[in-house]
């Protein structure tokens, strides 16, 4: 199931991401979290803390530039662009935003 | 890769996917149609936060973007709940009650679930979760 979490910036959808993810699962589902945002703290949402929440967002530029030289597979960039959350949940970045809304 | 890039070619599976999209709905204007099952549109009971889940749900459901839940969130009393039910009255609207642990998790830069597994926003959550799963069958 792929589920788009949609809102205002301030409208708590990262809070309601993380936990959300983290519910799923605890309830035995196999779980990827997704931070597409901007601001990306679905980290922070998720529990990995500070430190892990910012070198994800380190990792972001390197997708880029290894897409230069291969094109990137989902799997490629679970394993090696993303990070284990609690609860089992694994948490990747998304690093390009085409046209970001300030709002 | 862009996120629209990406949820659109992820394979099929059964694993969920939760992915918190940039703020504003301008993901969801070039994500193609039909890429995800769900959309769920956060919004608080505020005049702008509602202005843009309506406008959120308008582009998920021209763009064929899954079942469309809405949730109240960070709702205080039934005004609230009402307020936010009457502008979506069309579609699932989820409560989930203003929380001072989301608050204080926000603080610490942690989970509310490992602030207070048991709090109020988390159990709302939570079964936001298990309705989502049946009504899905995943």
């Amino acid at each position: 199931m792929k589920i788009a979490v949609v809102g205002k910036g301030g409208s708590g959808k990262t809070s309601v991401s993380g936990v959300l993810a983290r519910s799923f699962a605890r309830s035995g589902h196999n779980v990827v979290g997704l931070d597409c945002d901007t601001n990306p703290n679905l980290g922070l949402s998720l529990g990995v803390g500070d430190l892990e929440t910012e070198r994800l967002l380190s990792l972001r530029d390197q997708i880029d530039e290894d897409e230069q030289k291969h094109a990137h597979t989902w799997d490629d960039i679970l394993d090696a662009y993303g990070t284990d959350a609690p609860d089992g949940v694994r948490l990747t970045v998304v690093n390009r935003i085409d046209n970001p809304e300030p709002d | 890769m862009s996120a629209e890039q990406l949820l659109s070619s992820v394979p099929e599976s059964d694993t969920v996917i939760v992915a918190d999209l940039e703020a504003g709905i301008g993901t969801l204007t070039r994500l193609p149609e039909g890429s995800v099952d769900t959309t769920l549109v956060i919004v608080e009971p505020t005049p702008r936060s509602i202005d843009v889940g309506q406008r959120a749900v308008l582009v998920a459901s021209e763009r064929q973007q899954g079942r469309i839940t809405v949730v109240a969130n960070k709702v205080a009393d039934g005004d609230d709940e009402a307020r936010v039910r009457a502008a979506f009255n069309d579609h699932d609207v989820v409560i989930v009650p203003v929380d001072p642990v989301v608050t204080a998790a926000d603080r610490k830069g942690a989970s509310p679930m490992d602030v207070d597994p048991e709090a109020p926003a988390v159990n709302a959550i939570a079964g936001l979760a298990s309705l989502l799963a049946e009504t899905t069958g995943t």
